[in-house]
């Protein structure tokens, strides 16, 4: 088993408080790991740690992604290494249409690699395609990035960006969060669709919910800053019988 | 267009005033406060009386109103109810009241006050703390022409000093009935305000004038608001279309300081309110709301200047505008954040409502930025009151007018809601549900 | 929308492409002025009577004018008598066919990405070259002929078609009307000047492409559209300077007239050289635009993309005289390092039932300043009339200015006027949420700010993007600074 994201020990301040209190992950090609915990675990932090997000001081430890020191790098570098963080809160930006935003981010990316620019053509009808998939509406792809989306377009839009972006690394940071039932399922098809033995998912909920539909292979619980139990998925049903508590409690 | 446009000399009759009256004012034969005067009015006369040309004047035709000759107002006494009608705040409310510019020690009362507190007349404070006095008029707005010509010629107007961490918890009042004569009378009265650290102070100012004598008035107020003071302020203007109101607040806010400002400017023949702002430290927080309805002929206009000079202050200003008949309104709202004052928020509003096809509105909103990480917006509209609230109010059986009237009592009544005293609300309200057309009946159909 | 992103890029970095200089014999009049220098002019010009006196005029208003001080700009005092009033190419006469004009002259052109030629990616386009003081060429004049539109330099329109140069001069943009329009008025040298006859709709964009080659000189011309009843065009206008040290005067005037149911679309890009990193040298673009809506539903309609100059003074105007008549005002004004920006517009409602539209979008970087400025009047007459102005400015790095001065004045009661305006620097959400999808951060800016200007992007006509986009992308080797 090929080893893609190794965290080692990260410890993180916010602005002075320490979130992050030293987590150690291990995440090898073709899994799927999900990191459940309470509100304000730190969950988020680490989603946008690992995607270089500002505002973030690392103050330990170390994240390698493919055998590359992940903090070092600027966030384009990042993607273009083949990380992608599908947001919790999907920014909007005025004035830039959804679908040429992912034809330039595809091309940078592409550029970033030594790749030759995908062709109008072919980018077309992979767009067509990936849309189908997560369930994207064409005018969708037309109107600008994010605004004036629905939370769950929003959230679907992500998906199929990550389904054109082709990442090996994909984190997921509460894609469940504000999805009815119809939405989620969509999501967790194409999240399923887009599963392989090269590429590898990191997902982050607070509910079990969306694990019935992804399936993952380990699942970690995070509470104040640290990952307080490894486990498989059945850890996750556990999780749903009897609560955080039992780990808030120990870490108290 | 040279800058040599933008002023005309002041007429003689200033010089003439000055001479005559200087050795009459508080204060006289005081070195210091001789010397301040004596500056103060040869600035005044370098700078000029403003013409239209001059950017901060473009729609105030002030010029011809003080170009006409003028003497200081003398005393008189009124009747108790002319100026009881007034009273805002309760029954403990202290009050100084002035009667065309001259303290009326018979109807003030400002006694009982707590320690750390002193409120007093301009022309005691000149008698007991004549430096400070001194000193207050000296560094106060000295580009300002009328300012100048304030601090030169003042003879009463208000001392109130606060001491850190005291609080005054009813409202202080300081009431202006402006009667005018038969010849034009000029008044300059000035207020000083200085509240210390966490001190807090709720001051309601009226002006109130009926006569349609010539009476100029020329206030300029003052205020220093230290670190975590907060000031709540609401005012309320109506005169005859013998009064010109000026009235310049010039104003700084220590770090953490609060301003809550309300001013409804009814009418007068010629009302014109200043306030230039300065958020001098951190996390200063000023909300500035205005209400101007000139109808007749009269002239309402409104400069506001704030400037952000340190990081994290929050400014918002809300003003609004019903414009009847021939009146005129302007409004220039201007904020300025200046360099390094990161992280501001502010925000400038100006609605109005033109009733009228001879009224005019002019409105200048206007932003200076030097910060890259703020959030600065304004927004300005003028129109007619809205067709589609009017039909709906009509589709529910309102008579056109009664609708009209019901959709002008509700705007301007959004900035009245703003004020915090409930008398002097509810004063307020009464007299803008008289300047509202049909309003009376509104009233006696009980749609309020 | 990827000419946008070059443009901004090119511009940021503060590399200049269009900077070199043509080594072309010029015929230059000694600096300074006075009536003497008016009328060689004139007389070089080989004018009518009439229009010597005009300038005459206006020279002698200009005289007893003040140049103006009340925009948001800061440079130091003009020597109008170290200024020479007109630099031409040397050449015996105007050439007869465009195969005859000057091959330096041509391949400055060529250089600059629009080749003076009838083919190819400029079909859809005619164009009036005007080099320094003169215009050098103009294409596509026979096939516009055919339609009895008039596109010709205004030296040739003074010459052909005297009546409706001396009915249509002056008329939007009096003489006296500000300091530089009367120093214009004087000493104006060429200029395109177009007649769509009634009833015609032009079937191509027509464009001048303006170049600053001399040193030492100004640029002065005076641009004269006329669409008569019923009648459209579009009309495009692209400039390009020297790098030099100096700083050079650019003081146009350009008067627009539509009569009933006419309409003028306008758009620019102005690129002169903005000076260098530490703001040495550039233009001085002090113009004078205006165009007046004389028929009922006529329209107006500017489209501005200013990147260039050390200073833009300028305020595209619409008088909207006839009822229904329509102006727009579209811009986007981006300044960097020490450029200043004034700029905006006026809109004047008179007729009723009139409407305009103004979109201004400024961005200001390095330690620049840009200032929107804009006047919306509506007076008494204007019954029903409506405007709406949404200014926005965005602010990259702390150094910069932005600054809106909108004068709203209304004297009728059934108008209605909305006025918006947002600052705020660029988003940091949205800089990292572009990054964290593989955009490089000068490429996320780009794009950001780019989505920002869309709306007035849009409103260039399709056939400027492409020569707009040749503009920009042209490389230059052997820049002369």
């Amino acid at each position: 088993m090929k080893n893609m994201l190794r965290i080692e020990e990260l410890r993180v301040t916010v602005e002075g408080k320490e979130i992050l209190k030293g987590v150690t992950l291990e995440v090898g090609a073709g899994e799927v790991h999900a990191v459940m915990g309470p509100n304000g675990s730190g969950k988020s932090t680490l989603a946008y740690v690992l995607a270089g997000r500002e505002g973030y001081e690392v103050t330990g430890g170390r994240v390698l992604f493919l055998g590359q020191d992940l903090l070092a790098m600027e966030p384009e570098e990042r993607a273009a290494a083949g990380l992608f963080l599908a947001m919790q809160y999907p920014v909007e930006i005025p004035g830039v249409s959804n679908m040429y935003f992912l034809r330039q981010a595809m091309n940078a990316v592409r550029k970033a690699r030594g790749e030759p620019e995908i062709a109008a053509g072919a980018f077309m009808k992979m767009l067509r395609e990936k849309a189908r998939l997560v369930g994207i509406r064409d005018e969708l792809l037309k109107r600008d990035v994010n605004t004036g989306f629905s939370g769950g377009e929003k959230k679907r839009n992500e998906i199929l960006q990550l389904a054109m972006l082709e990442p090996k690394l994909a984190v997921l940071d509460e894609t469940d969060s504000g999805l009815d039932i119809d939405a989620l399922k969509a999501v967790a098809e194409a999240v399923n669709s887009l599963r392989g033995p090269d590429r590898a998912f990191l997902v982050i909920t607070h509910y079990q919910r969306l694990l019935e539909h992804i399936e993952p292979d380990h699942v970690h619980v995070m509470v104040d800053g640290r990952i307080r139990r490894s486990g498989g998925k059945e850890l996750a049903l556990e999780l749903e019988r009897h609560g955080y508590e039992q780990f808030a409690a120990a870490a108290a | 267009m040279g800058a040599a446009t933008r002023r005309i000399d002041p007429p003689p009759f200033y010089g003439e005033l000055f001479a005559r009256e200087r050795t009459r004012l508080p204060g006289h034969g005081r070195a210091a406060l001789d010397r301040v005067r004596e500056e103060a009015f040869t600035r005044f006369l370098g700078l000029g009386l403003p013409t239209q040309k001059a950017e901060a004047w473009k729609y105030s035709p002030i010029t011809r109103l003080a170009n006409r000759e003028m003497a200081l107002a003398e005393p008189t006494v009124p009747g108790l109810e002319e100026v009881s009608a007034w009273f805002g705040g309760g029954p403990a409310t202290r009050r100084l009241i002035f009667v065309d510019g001259h303290l009326q020690p018979e109807f003030s009362h400002v006694g009982g006050l707590p320690a750390g507190v002193r409120v007093m007349g301009l022309a005691r404070a000149i008698e007991t703390i004549p430096e400070a006095v001194a000193e207050a008029l000296a560094g106060c707005d000295p580009e300002r022409a009328f300012s100048q010509l304030n601090a030169a010629l003042t003879r009463s107007g208000a001392w109130i000093e606060l001491a850190d961490g005291v609080a005054l918890e009813e409202p202080l009042q300081l009431l202006f009935l402006h009667r005018g004569g038969d010849s034009a009378v000029m008044t300059h009265p000035r207020i000083v305000i200085r509240l210390g650290r966490g001190a807090r102070l709720h001051l309601l100012e009226t002006h109130a004038g009926s006569g349609s004598g010539h009476c100029f008035v020329n206030l300029v107020g003052q205020a220093v608001l230290g670190d975590g003071a907060e000031l709540l302020c609401d005012r309320l203007q109506l005169g005859g279309s013998g009064l010109s109101l000026l009235a310049r607040g010039f104003l700084e806010m220590g770090a953490g300081a609060r301003l809550r400002a309300t001013t409804v400017a009814l009418g007068s023949g010629f009302l014109r309110n200043e306030i230039e702002l300065r958020l001098a430290g951190r996390e200063g927080e000023a909300i500035l709301s205005g209400l101007y309805m000139p109808r007749g002929e009269e002239h309402v206009d409104t400069l506001v200047r704030i400037h952000h000079e340190a990081e994290n202050c929050h400014s918002d200003q809300f003003y609004k505008g019903v414009v009847e008949d021939r009146a005129r309104a302007a409004f220039a709202g201007k904020i300025i954040v200046h360099r390094g004052a990161q992280k501001t928020n502010a925000y400038q509003a100006n609605n109005n409502l033109l009733l009228s096809d001879r009224a005019e509105v002019n409105s200048k909103p206007e932003l200076e930025i030097y910060a890259d990480d703020v959030k600065c917006s304004h927004g300005a509209t003028c129109g007619d009151l809205d067709p589609e609230a009017l039909f709906y109010l009509r589709a529910r059986g309102l008579a056109r007018e009664v609708a009209s009237s019901l959709l002008v009592y509700a705007f301007a009544n959004e900035v009245i809601e703003r004020m915090a005293d409930a008398r002097l609300q509810a004063l307020t309200r009464r007299a803008m549900l008289e300047r509202v057309p049909g309003g009376a009946a509104l009233e006696a159909e009980g749609l309020l | 929308m990827s000419s946008t992103i070059e443009t901004l890029k090119e511009h940021t970095s503060g590399e200049y492409k269009y900077g070199f200089m043509t080594a072309v014999e010029e015929e230059t009049t000694p600096p300074g002025l006075d009536e003497e220098v008016i009328r060689r002019i004139s007389a070089r010009k080989e004018e009518p009577e009439w229009l010597t006196e005009w300038r005459l005029a206006a020279y002698r208003r200009w005289r007893a004018m003040a140049e103006p001080d009340w925009q948001k700009v800061t440079y130091p005092p003009i020597d109008y008598q170290a200024i020479s009033y007109f630099a031409a190419p040397k050449q015996k006469e105007r050439p007869k066919s465009l195969d005859d004009i000057d091959p330096e002259i041509r391949r400055t052109y060529e250089k600059l990405g629009i080749p003076i030629r009838e083919q190819e990616i400029l079909a859809g386009v005619a164009v009036d070259y005007v080099f320094d003081s003169v215009s050098v060429a103009t294409t596509f004049k026979n096939k516009l002929a055919e339609l009895g539109i008039v596109f010709c330099s205004i030296s040739e329109a003074v010459r052909d078609h005297p009546e409706l140069v001396r009915e249509y001069l002056g008329s939007v943009v009096p003489q006296g009307d500000n300091f530089f329009a009367a120093l214009n008025s004087a000493v104006f040298t060429d200029g395109s000047f177009v007649y769509v006859p009634k009833g015609v709709r032009c079937p191509m964009e027509l464009s001048t492409y303006f170049r600053i080659n001399a040193a030492g000189t100004g640029q002065f011309e005076r641009t004269l559209i006329i669409a008569d009843e019923g009648s459209y065009v579009s009309y495009l206008e692209g400039c390009t300077a020297p790098m030099r040290d100096e700083n050079q005067l650019h003081a146009a005037v350009v008067e627009l007239i539509a009569l009933d149911d006419a309409e003028i679309k306008y758009s620019t890009v102005q690129n002169w050289y903005p000076g260098d990193r530490e703001g040495k040298g550039g233009i001085y673009n002090f113009v004078t635009k205006r165009g007046i809506c004389r028929g009922r539903r006529s329209k107006i309609s500017w489209t501005q993309v200013e990147t260039g100059s050390a200073i833009t003074w300028k305020y595209p105007s619409c008088i909207l005289q006839g009822d229904d008549s329509v102006g727009e005002f579209y811009s986007v004004a981006l300044t960097n390092n020490f450029q200043q920006a004034d700029t905006g517009t006026k809109m004047i409602h008179i007729g009723k039932r009139t409407r305009s539209r103004i979109v201004a979008k400024g961005i200001a970087a390095g330690r620049s300043d840009s200032t929107y400025r804009g006047l919306v009047r509506i007076l008494r007459g204007a019954t029903g009339a409506r405007n709406h102005t949404q200014c926005d400015s965005l602010l990259i790095g702390d150094r910069c200015g932005a600054h809106t001065v909108p004068y709203i004045e209304v004297r009728n009661r059934s108008a209605e006027v909305e006025h918006e305006a947002t600052t705020s620097k660029i988003s940091e959400d949205q800089l990292f949420y572009c990054r964290s999808r593989g955009f490089p951060e000068e490429d996320a800016v780009a794009l950001i700010v780019n989505g920002f200007c869309r709306e007035v992007m849009e409103e260039l006509p399709m056939e400027f993007a492409v020569e707009a986009r040749k503009l920009l992308g042209i490389s230059l080797e052997g820049s002369v600074g």
